[in-house]
């Protein structure tokens, strides 16, 4: 098992790496890199591309980035904030985006678990209908149009909630925010729930415990649910990535100050910085990577079969 | 003008009728809607309007602006200019930094040595527009930063030295890049921190940092108590609450979240018909000039005559009554009017909107004549050009451009313009790189005089995309810049010739004079708008 | 020695058709025909069939038979001879309009531009389902390849085609997009590019998850002694038997597609206008929905229209298939 797993991270690794590569040359060819400025002249943005070390070979480049990553620094932007160190920068935006992800995640899948569950338990009856309806909504209608009903009534006709996102305030302010981005959290959870649900109470063991005088609660527990959610963790772990990383649009309506926010800020307006864009984009592959690593470790402690397959490819 | 102060004196009165607004968070906190978010607090590093409107309500260089767009002391006390215009010297009045320090001409030395050193986008103000001595050098690393024309013989006097007579030098004075630096504190700090934090920023302004992070949507700033000129300030502070969307900016608005945002064209027009929201709508003049560039080096748009039809097809009237809506107004000069005035009699450069009527206009039949003379030239029967502009820049240019391309193929058989939206960073790198036919440009006035638009066309200059040149225009452009007009009228009628050239040959085609519509609470006075420098300054404003 | 039999001709006979004993009570029916009886009785996919055929049968008429074209901007002359602009009008029909405009039809009003919304949201509707079935269609074709074959080969083959898959999946869309648009023109042609780069990579999930299941089969071992390539297999054995749940999953794919294009055109690189998609006409009317609501309205419905209906029919297409796959 923990040759598995070092081999499986030793991979995670190799992959991240050629990420950064990938995305450090994507970046440097990206247009107007890096000083989109109307009043310097060509020679003053050649003389200062030579001094930011841009004119160097790209590998040697990569080498000097990969060595700054390494001592856990994500150096300076070039236009954004007076070209301040980026990391503090990030950290907070993501603290923010986190936070806000963080709530809506819980939200969505416990408002979504439980939907799933109470239409699964009453399959093909009104409930059941009534959960479906609703969770094909969530998947059809757009977010922000969720979001902008959300605050033009709860925080314009009905003025409880603020209009934005106000830090200082954090829990109240966010409320609106992390629901809106959890309705598709929602959707897909109870969506998913409820099919894997009825799967599992329809199986053939489920049969035979209830056979054997099992019911309510018991059953639920020790057969349909641990065997009904399993599945359930693959879907909620790539939404907890995209909730904790690309909730653009919600900042944009909210005013949120994160990381969304920050990778429209370096890519588009006045202030393009594509160390930004560099720095956010190894942030969000990160995650995505630790996520999948996590997941398949878990599931290597959950279920023999995949460790015996992995060991078999390996 | 007048009708402005009808509005103003209706809504004094109707501050008294709309008493008792809840006021957010604990005092005088006046909430106020920002475009974008600050993109840097640095005075070095600032190249958007935003940044610049924040950071001078919290710091102050030697002169400012009043009300009315007149250069008046601000940190320094009074000036001498030598007999032959190369010498300036500022005498200091006694102001503090937020931290207690002194403002000193050594914070001058130091900040314009470092903004000489550092070279960034702003730097040229000191070379090529403001000629301070050796500027061009350093900025060109030709020379080290300490030989810069700035001294401080002692701690209240600045001298500045220049290369030429420059006529506009005062009018540069209030822009954000000749603010002073305390040097003792820029030290303390680890390297590129200074103005990411409100611990590592100092104010010596009306009002300092009170919460702000970089990329902040909200940024609170309060009353600075060591301000020298303390005792006009009303205001307890500002909140600043960034808002992109326009429909969010009016519904905030209306629910008295702000009490100041930018509304845009179609939101104008709906309010216009609202009686409750009509009377807190007001225009006001803020300072870009929207126009386009041609490539002259595109085959076609070499031909002057293409030039010419393209000018001549815009109507202007209706694409600002009809598109933009939020009282721009339409542009037949190539300079904006009202920022650059005459210093013996005030006239504006670019009052008469109609000396150039012979060369720009809406005249379909003069349009299609000068087309037919540009295909028969250019032996062509169609030409199809790009339109570059920004979309990341507001809804308004994208709608302008797509009324430019119906209006362009409407008028002129055999045009076809294709549009091609771009981020903004993405629109400069292809204008530098000439990778285009026709640009959706705009320029914002840096300082108090017509060379702030007329340098652009310069051969070699930087923001002459179009690559457009013209000898004669060349030689009256850099004889105003180092100063060969001794007398004022020939300077100020040969800047006039210059623009006629740059008509007549249609290098570029005005399009309108950006103004911005907002809305205003009832009760919030004394907010000054500019058309150059700083958008708005809030030193003087109150809430009742 | 013993004598080795010769088979002779004479010894066999072709058996004639009368031979053979036909079941004909219950008559054999073929896979596919089961599932499509299966999914036509299902009610919900039905629904869907209805509502996306309606809103294609739509796309591809209304902006033909409509009096303006959909980059039109509408406008009269004046009393004073003015030209008057067709803006922001609301929703009326001819004779009982105001002002210059009264004798003109405008189902769903006209645009900021004085553009009719009507063509214009099914021109978004023909766009938006152009660029979703031309992606997904690719997408198939590549995803369910690339998938089959990681699936298939297994070991390290399998393990470098998935590492691959998580860069590429790890790049965010905005950078691939900025960078798509150095070598190409904005417009269908970048969002299909950009949609090309990211969407196929569940595709391939699902087929890779389909021939890990499949290769072990019985079937697939005899092709494989009978000594049939490994390509021949893929292709020929295993990818018929995969086009279940990938059509299942390219029902849902083409929302997403339409979805990921309205996000795309939502933060501004999207579709150039004039020309316009459903995403596009969302965004414009995005930023006046307060004050003008009927201009977000119609292209809103008919996403989420568009959205139900395939959600609806890839359920069906699960469920139909669903019997088959419950005995493997």
């Amino acid at each position: 098992m923990t040759k598995y797993i070092a081999k499986r991270i030793l991979l995670a690794a190799v992959t991240l790496f050629v990420i950064i590569f990938v995305l450090f040359v994507l970046i440097r060819i990206m247009p107007g890199n890096p000083f989109p400025v109307e009043r310097m002249s060509a020679e003053m943005i050649l003389q200062k591309r030579a001094e930011l070390g841009l004119d160097k070979p790209i590998l040697v480049q990569f080498a000097d980035y990969m060595r700054m990553l390494l001592s856990g620094n994500f150096g300076n932007g070039t236009s954004l904030y007076n070209g301040a160190p980026i990391k503090p920068i990030l950290l907070a935006c993501l603290e923010n985006s986190f936070k806000i992800g963080v709530l809506s995640i819980f939200f969505g899948t416990a408002v979504g678990l439980l939907t799933g569950i109470v239409a699964a338990l009453n399959r093909g009856k009104f409930l059941d209908g009534l959960c479906t309806v609703l969770s094909i909504l969530g998947v059809c209608i757009p977010s922000y149009v969720f979001m902008i009903f959300l605050q033009y009534f709860f925080a314009y006709k009905i003025p409880f909630f603020p209009y934005f996102f106000d830090p200082s305030r954090f829990l109240f302010s966010s409320i609106m925010p992390a629901l809106s981005l959890s309705l598709f959290t929602i959707s897909t959870v109870a969506r998913f729930t409820r099919n894997e649900m009825v799967e599992v109470l329809n199986s053939d063991y489920v049969k035979l415990a209830e056979s054997k005088g099992l019911q309510g609660f018991e059953l639920m527990r020790r057969h349909v649910l641990r065997n009904a959610l399993i599945p359930v963790v693959t879907v909620i772990a790539p939404l907890v990535v995209d909730l904790l990383t690309g909730a653009m649009v919600m900042e944009k309506i909210y005013g949120v100050n994160g990381v969304g926010k920050l990778m429209v800020d370096a890519i588009a307006g006045e202030g393009v910085d594509y160390n930004y864009v560099l720095a956010l984009g190894i942030v969000f592959s990160s995650l995505y990577i630790g996520v999948m690593l996590l997941l398949d470790i878990l599931y290597g402690i959950i279920d023999p079969r995949i460790r015996l397959s992995a060991k078999e490819a390996a | 003008m007048r009708k402005l102060w009808i509005v103003l004196l209706a809504l004094v009165l109707f501050t008294a009728a709309g008493c008792g607004e809840e006021k957010p968070g604990g005092g005088d906190y006046l909430p106020v809607m920002l475009e974008r978010s600050v993109i840097s607090l640095d005075n070095d590093y600032i190249m958007d309007t935003t940044s610049m409107e924040v950071l001078g309500n919290c710091v102050e260089g030697l002169l400012r602006q009043d009300r009315n767009d007149k250069i008046i002391p601000a940190l320094a006390d009074s000036y001498d200019i030598s007999e032959d215009g190369k010498i300036y010297t500022f005498h200091l009045r006694d102001a503090k930094w937020s931290n207690g320090d002194d403002v000193t001409a050594e914070d001058f030395v130091f900040a314009w040595r470092r903004v000489c050193a550092d070279a960034n986008e702003y730097a040229y103000m000191f070379s090529d527009i403001g000629r301070v001595k050796n500027a061009a050098a350093i900025i060109s690393r030709k020379a080290a930063p300490v030989t810069l024309g700035v001294s401080a013989p002692d701690s209240k006097t600045l001298v500045v030295e220049l290369e030429e007579p420059v006529p506009f030098f005062l009018s540069l004075m209030p822009l954000h890049i000749f603010y002073p630096v305390n040097e003792k504190f820029f030290s303390s700090l680890a390297a590129r921190t200074y103005a990411t934090t409100p611990e590592t920023f100092l104010s010596n302004s009306a009002f300092t940092l009170e919460d702000y992070k970089p990329g902040a949507a909200n940024i609170r700033l309060r009353k600075n108590k060591n301000y020298w000129d303390a005792a006009s300030v009303h205001l307890d502070g500002l909140a600043y609450q960034v808002v992109t969307s326009p429909d969010d900016a009016l519904t905030a608005f209306k629910n008295g979240t702000l009490k100041l945002v930018k509304i845009d064209g179609d939101h104008a027009k709906n309010i216009r018909d609202d009686e409750s929201l009509a009377k807190n709508l007001r225009t006001v003049n803020v300072g870009h000039m929207n126009f386009l560039v041609f490539n002259t080096r595109n085959e076609n748009l070499a031909n002057q005559n293409l030039r010419l039809a393209i000018t001549h097809a815009v109507d202007r009237e209706t694409l600002v009554n009809d598109y933009v809506m939020d009282g721009s107004q339409p542009a037949y000069t190539a300079v904006r009017p009202n920022f650059a005035f005459n210093r013996y009699n005030d006239e504006d450069f670019s009052a008469d909107q109609n000396k150039f009527a012979e060369y720009v206009g809406y005249d379909v039949k003069k349009a299609r004549g000068y087309l037919d003379l540009a295909k028969a030239e250019l032996g062509a029967k169609t030409f199809e050009l790009g339109l570059l502009y920004s979309n990341d820049a507001g809804t308004t240019l994208v709608k302008v451009a797509q009324a430019l391309k119906a209006q362009l193929e409407a008028n002129l058989p055999g045009v076809t313009i294709n549009l091609q939206p771009m981020t903004t960073a993405e629109r400069l790198d292809k204008s530098k790189k000439q990778r285009f036919d026709i640009v959706l440009d705009a320029w914002r006035p840096d300082y108090a005089d017509p060379t702030t638009y007329l340098t652009l066309w310069q051969t070699g200059n930087a923001n002459n995309f179009g690559l457009w040149s013209n000898a004669r225009y060349d030689e009256i452009i850099s004889d105003c810049m180092s100063g060969d007009y001794w007398n004022y009228d020939d300077y100020w009628a040969a800047l006039h010739e210059a623009e006629g050239i740059v008509m007549r040959e249609a290098a570029i085609a005005p399009l309108y004079f950006v103004n911005q519509t907002i809305l205003l609470a009832d009760g919030v006075r004394g907010i000054e708008f500019h058309a150059l420098n700083l958008p708005r300054v809030f030193k003087f404003a109150t809430i009742k | 020695m013993e004598k080795v039999y010769t088979p002779r001709e004479g010894d066999f006979e072709f058996i004639t058709e009368r031979d053979i004993n036909v079941d004909k009570n219950f008559a054999s029916q073929g896979y596919w025909k089961g599932v499509a009886i299966h999914f036509a009785r299902n009610k919900f996919a039905m629904t869907g069939v209805v509502l996306v055929s309606v809103i294609i049968l739509f796309a591809i008429f209304a902006p033909v038979f409509s009096s303006y074209a959909y980059d039109e901007i509408v406008s009269v002359t004046d009393a004073a001879g003015r030209e008057v602009v067709a803006k922001s009008l609301s929703p009326q029909f001819a004779g009982e309009g105001e002002g210059y405009f009264a004798d003109k039809t405008f189902i769903f009003g006209t645009d900021d531009l004085g553009r009719d919304l009507w063509t214009r949201t099914w021109q978004g509707a023909r766009v938006s389902l152009i660029i979703a079935f031309v992606t997904i269609f690719i997408d198939m074709i590549i995803g369910t390849s690339y998938g089959l074959i990681s699936g298939f080969f297994g070991g390290r083959v399998d393990n470098v085609l998935q590492r691959f898959i998580e860069i590429a999946g790890s790049i965010p869309t905005l950078v691939i997009i900025s960078i798509l648009a150095i070598f190409m023109d904005k417009g269908i042609g970048l969002v299909i590019a950009s949609l090309l780069i990211t969407e196929w990579i569940g595709m391939s999930k699902i087929a890779r998850a389909e021939c890990l299941k499949l290769k072990e089969r019985e079937y697939v071992l005899a092709s494989r002694t009978l000594g049939a390539g490994s390509f021949h297999i893929i292709f020929k054995q295993i990818l018929p038997n995969t086009i279940g749940p990938v059509i299942t999953q390219v029902m849902f794919s083409i929302p997403v597609a339409i979805f990921t294009e309205a996000f795309l055109s939502f933060v501004g690189v999207g579709i150039v206008l004039p020309q316009c998609s459903v995403g596009s006409l969302i965004e414009a009317g995005f930023n006046n929905i307060t004050i003008l609501p009927y201009q977000i309205l119609p292209p809103i419905t008919v996403l989420a229209i568009l959205m139900l209906g395939f959600n609806l029919i890839g359920d069906g297409f699960r469920e139909a298939l669903a019997p088959k796959l419950e005995d493997m």
